[in-house]
């Protein structure tokens, strides 16, 4: 959510400052794009697609996660000169860490779960076990974690209805999305690029 | 029935090659950040 979030966010602040500057806003454009939706489709099949991710094992599943995210990684490197991407690429690296750390999952501290689950739904949670078939944590003691600095230790302020864990990795990768949208239009001829005014 | 048409056929003439590019950047990127990122909201229904 914080990711999406960061990519309006960014799109809509980058075509505000072009708009204000009375220029037209040009996107981004991305080397190898292709490769974004090989690296997406193990994940999309694993987590997101309700037909398909029951026919995985957790084995699988993380297998599928390790995969993809190092297919990610590469198309980041590939296109490490558009701005903001090589920030990116350090949350995407620092979330695929901790999850190769601990058995290809994304480690969710029992005591941050505490803070943002309701007591009704953590009783139907397992110590050890994935929290669903379409998440990528796994709920794990803090002081059981590999790297717990780089696990889904923080969450929102109470101000907010709204309430998700997030890793460091995903602040970078939020902030990472954010700045290749506003300032992605600087990185190419106006002619190679895409725009909106 | 006519109108309509006729306002999906204007609107489709005004996207072009570059409109069609945002879209697919914007796309691509949402892949990318939901593919890297690891949030989670325990499925929406852990909010207090």
């Amino acid at each position: 959510m914080i990711l999406l979030v960061a990519v309006l966010v960014g799109g809509l602040t980058g075509w505000g400052i072009a708009k204000w500057q009375r220029q037209t806003w040009h996107s981004p454009i991305f080397r190898f794009p292709f490769l974004v939706v090989i690296g997406f489709l193990p994940q999309f099949c694993a987590f997101y697609f309700p037909l398909t991710r029951h026919l995985f094992s957790d084995s699988q599943t993380s297998l599928c996660l390790i995969l993809s995210q190092i297919m990610l990684l590469i198309f980041g490197w590939l296109n490490r000169s558009l701005p903001g991407m090589i920030i990116l690429m350090f949350g995407l690296g620092c979330n695929l860490t901790v999850i190769f750390a601990n058995n290809g999952f994304m480690p969710l501290p029992l005591e941050t779960a505490n803070l943002f689950v309701s007591q009704e739904v953590m009783g139907n949670l397992i110590l050890g076990e994935r929290i669903s078939s379409a998440s990528k944590d796994i709920l794990i003691p803090e002081a059981s974690i590999h790297l717990p600095w780089l696990a889904d230790r923080f969450v929102f302020p109470d101000l907010f209805s709204y309430q998700f864990a997030y890793s460091i990795g995903d602040v970078f990768i939020a902030f990472g999305a954010f700045w290749l949208l506003v300032k992605g239009q600087m990185a190419h001829p106006v002619l190679e690029t895409g725009d909106l005014s | 029935m006519k109108t309509i048409i006729s306002n999906a056929v204007f609107v489709a003439s005004k996207v072009n090659s570059r409109h069609l590019q945002v879209i697919w950047m914007f796309l691509a990127l949402t892949m990318l950040v939901i593919g890297a990122g690891a949030s989670e909201d325990v499925g929406g229904i852990g909010i207090r």
